[in-house]
């Protein structure tokens, strides 16, 4: 618990009414997506660069720990205060500074909400890539915390791939600027390790980041099919085949049903599994690529190929998709997301696989994934006040991630370790490599005070002899 | 300098004999002399055979306090600030297998010690391509590539290193091997160690093994040669170029200077002050035939002088000769210094006019080249050191006028050592924070990149 008049200290810099402190308030901000809680003491709304690095000098000072925060939609627990202190809410900070597309560059502050910016590039025949689903609400520096992919991210590439520059304040409150506006700055890429350092290093106050100009034409297609595998093995043959399309989504049955009951997106309740594919290229061209895909689709006996005719159409496909995650906590709150990633290849194994673990433990598991990127997005539903059931669910979602780790994946495509996936570090990671991440933390943050106890396992915890390590090892 | 060895010297060779195997371990004049770098020579040059001999290799240093230079084709070797001692190279060359091509995943894990053009062979036989192609793509390895962020034309398109390198293997500093990312496409777990690596020029560890993406072989590919009397004219178009749906694979631009064995490869010539455009398309046959048109008709609306369309072998000569220009440019005179700025990308066609400027009022003979779509610009000046000193401070402020920055990469060793090579930047003490932090005893590379002392 901190003391009021650190709190009054705070109020001096950034006046009363960006300070929240009430129990309401707190409670409001003490969880995330995952089922933990930890309260803060103090909530503040800084409106600058100056604002965040004189609070950080205060608690510099008092080693108080401090947790970035944008809008909160992250899915590993990066914003849970777990040691209380002063949460750092940037949603006032969102005025976008620059758009220049003849240089190709963006300058936001990081309050910005990514489909703010989208917005704004649009009529000038830009976009921003990155895509998460939250883009709705989600903030660019949350983006960058977390390194945050996509649907588009499929032929685009993600956050990190799109950040040029930032001016960052570090844990004493100094201000630098790492990467630049320009490219092949010298020294060590900083900017590459701080975009998903999740709130650990540092906090980011302005943003430089790459924009492009918007495909000349695109189309969104529907491929429905009556099985789980064929609707995998269509993404494999696109895939290996070399097309590279703006995204492939895919959805399984219980995923579509539950999407149709609160969202009217389109999608078929009746069939295993489908896809919802963005084709993205020039005018002329793009009719052959939807060929090419439709016919990858026919040779896996896809039962109905569709293709959006009018903008509505199009846009409530997609909104079916963006809006999966919301629709699945409609019915069930509870449930817990996987985030692990396969080689792209090795897609319809892992959901096989996924499907047995579902057997296995008897939990109730919904798909939808990343289907071109191998990045998959279990969900493991299960009933809160039933302790056996939700047992079973942490153990189901422990087992997706080792099966992912023992195909030659990872455990986290996207949603980043936070809290959740803390004890799955040591089945991915060598304690040699852990060392050299601490090590990185220690020369940026060597007080701990950034979003303590997220990401590392405790030090004196044995590494599970876990793993069939990957070639790789 | 001189050779004599002393025996606890002696032991730490004879160490290295044991770990690598007598045979990979050189020693004397003969042997050393070709990795003479920034004026020491070395006293041994070492050959690991795995990632496991490089770990031992390095935790002997530490425990003798040796230096370790590692080293991969070399061409990079005399870029950046000078090393402050150098005492044994740890050559990578023999470390050069492709460990695991997974054609399905567009993935190929590969030795460090694999040279970028032998790999390039290996992947056309199953129709695959790796999308980097730096200045000595046919001698530079990829872990040196990696290590010293070097990319090339492609990077419009497929993304510079840091795009194309999804983990690397490294071997720390105080001797420990850690795996960063993977070989998916996505990947947040923990820190990225992995970008860290890239462009950290040896000095935070030694890179082992990398896992690269992959791109399949395109169907087609063409190039079109666009000269311009006015670079205004050649700079307007790639602003249209680039402000269009059209997604080239390299926007490159030669002055006359750089660029006569270029024109010569296409049987064409450059007018002093011409420039020569160069804009490489691939991809499917329709999607080929319309930046082959688009472009075509954007060179005759920008006032081009010719407009050449090459396809085949022709192409590949003529690519293959711009792609020469760098080190015709600097194996010419010794005395050149290759710098390089980089600006808004917007800013480019100003920088170009600024850099000729200044070397005519300055008398220095200039010659350029640039990555139109990245705002990059390498400029190659020849004339007596001072004069380049002198040169250097001016383009530093002209470039960072325009929001940019100007560094040198190479040039003789008396200008290294008197010119600051690096622009001003508020980050550096963090980065020699974290050199510290990895690197204690100054084992690797010491003094390269933000390792020395300023």
């Amino acid at each position: 618990m901190i003391a009021q008049n650190f709190i009054k200290d705070l109020t001096k810099i950034v006046g009363k009414e960006n300070i929240l402190a009430d129990l309401k308030d707190l409670i409001a901000y003490s969880y995330d997506a995952t089922m933990r809680q930890e309260m803060p003491d103090v909530i503040v709304f800084p409106h600058s660069t100056e604002h965040i690095s004189a609070i950080m000098k205060l608690a510099h000072q008092g080693k108080i720990p401090v947790v970035p925060r944008g809008a909160g939609t992250n899915l590993s627990g990066g914003t849970i205060p777990l040691k209380g202190g002063i949460i750092i809410e940037i949603s006032r900070m969102d005025r976008i500074l620059e758009i220049n597309t003849a240089n190709r560059r963006a300058v936001v502050e990081p309050g910005v909400v990514n489909l703010d910016l989208q917005n704004a590039l649009a009529p000038l025949g830009y976009f921003y890539p990155p895509d998460p689903a939250s883009q709705k609400s989600s903030t660019m520096g949350g983006n960058i915390g977390e390194n945050a992919g996509g649907p588009m991210c499929l032929r685009y590439g993600v956050t990190s791939k799109y950040v040029c520059g930032m001016e960052i304040v570090l844990a004493d409150g100094e201000v630098i600027n790492i990467g630049d506006y320009v490219e092949d700055f010298p020294g060590y890429d900083l900017r590459g390790l701080f975009i998903g350092s999740e709130g650990m290093l540092g906090m980011a106050t302005k943003l430089t980041l790459h924009i492009i100009p918007k495909p000349e034409a695109s189309q969104t297609m529907l491929a429905i099919f009556d099985r789980l595998e064929d609707t995998s093995q269509a993404v494999s043959d696109i895939i290996g085949a070399g097309i590279v399309p703006g995204a492939i989504e895919l959805l399984d049955q219980k995923m579509c049903q539950v999407i149709e009951q609160s969202v009217s997106a389109g999608y078929p309740t009746d069939a295993a599994g489908m896809l919802l594919i963005e084709v993205a290229g020039l005018a002329d061209t793009i009719e052959k690529q939807v060929q090419e895909i439709s016919q990858f689709c026919q040779k896996n006996k896809v039962r109905e190929l569709r293709i959006a005719q009018t903008n509505a159409e199009r846009d409530a496909l997609w909104k079916g998709r963006r809006g999966a995650f919301g629709s699945v906590a409609r019915i069930c709150p509870p449930y817990i997301v996987c985030d692990g990633t396969v080689p792209r290849n090795k897609l319809p194994e892992a959901l096989h696989k996924v499907g047995e673990i579902a057997e296995k433990y008897k939990v109730l598991i919904v798909n939808v994934a990343h289907a071109g990127d191998g990045n998959l997005h279990p969900l493991i539903l299960f009933d809160a006040t039933n302790p056996e059931e939700h047992k079973a669910a942490k153990k189901a979602s422990e087992d997706i991630l080792d099966t992912c780790i023992a195909m030659g994946g990872t455990i986290s495509g996207e949603h980043g370790i936070g809290l959740e996936k803390i004890d799955a570090m040591h089945s991915m990671f060598d304690p040699a490599d852990i060392a050299a991440m601490r090590k990185v933390k220690h020369v940026f943050d060597p007080n701990d005070i950034f979003n303590p106890g997220k990401m590392f396992p405790p030090e004196t915890e044995v590494p599970r002899p876990v793993k069939e390590r990957t070639a790789q090892r | 300098m001189t050779n004599t060895v002393s025996p606890e010297k002696q032991a730490f060779y004879q160490k290295l004999g044991e770990i690598a195997g007598a045979k990979n371990v050189r020693t004397g004049e003969k042997a050393t002399t070709p990795y003479m770098i920034d004026g020491f020579t070395p006293q041994a040059i070492v050959f690991p055979t795995s990632t496991e001999q490089v770990a031992s290799i390095i935790k002997a240093a530490n425990e003798s306090r040796k230096t370790l230079i590692p080293w991969g084709g070399g061409s990079k070797q005399q870029i950046g600030p000078c090393l402050e001692a150098v005492d044994t190279v740890v050559c990578l060359k023999n470390m050069n297998r492709v460990v695991e091509l997974e054609a399905g995943n567009f993935t190929v894990q590969v030795q460090a010690g694999m040279v970028n053009g032998e790999l390039q062979k290996q992947l056309a036989k199953t129709n695959l391509s790796f999308p980097l192609e730096p200045f000595y793509a046919e001698s530079s390895t990829i872990g040196g590539e990696i290590a010293t962020n070097a990319s090339g034309p492609g990077r419009i398109m497929y993304g510079a290193t840091r795009d194309l390198i999804l983990g690397v293997t490294v071997v720390t500093p105080t001797g420990d091997i850690i795996h960063t990312g993977g070989k998916t496409m996505k990947n947040v777990a923990g820190f990225d160690l992995c970008r860290m690596y890239i462009g950290s020029w040896g000095t935070l560890g030694v890179i082992t093994e990398a896992v690269l993406r992959l791109f399949p072989l395109p169907e087609v590919s063409t190039g079109l040669y666009i000269t311009f009397t006015s670079p205004e004219d050649a700079f307007r178009l790639v602003g249209q170029l680039l402000n269009s749906p059209l997604t080239p694979t390299a926007i490159e631009l030669v002055d006359s200077v750089a660029g006569h064995n270029v024109a010569d490869a296409i049987g064409s010539s450059l007018n002093d002050d011409e420039v020569l455009l160069i804009v490489n398309s691939e991809g499917t046959k329709g999607d080929v035939a319309r930046h082959r048109k688009d472009i075509v008709s954007l060179a005759e609306a920008n006032k081009a002088k010719s407009t050449l369309t090459l396809e085949d072998e022709k192409a590949s000569h003529a690519w293959k000769t711009y792609r020469g220009v760098h080190k015709a440019m600097l194996g010419a005179d010794s005395s050149t210094l290759q710098g390089k700025a980089s600006v808004p990308i917007s800013k480019l066609g100003d920088m170009f006019q600024q850099l000729k400027k200044i070397s005519d009022s300055h008398g220095v003979q200039t010659g350029m080249t640039a990555h139109c779509g990245n705002g990059i610009l390498y400029t190659y000046l020849t004339d007596k050191p001072e004069k380049l000193v002198n040169i250097t401070g001016v383009l530093k402020n002209a470039a960072a006028g325009l929001g940019g920055f100007f560094l040198v990469e190479s040039a003789p060793l008396s200008i290294r050592k008197e010119v600051a090579v690096l622009p001003p930047r508020n980050d550096y003490q963090l980065m020699r924070r974290l050199k510290t932090e990895f690197d204690p005893k100054k084992i690797l590379n010491p003094g390269r990149l933000v390792g020395g002392s300023f």
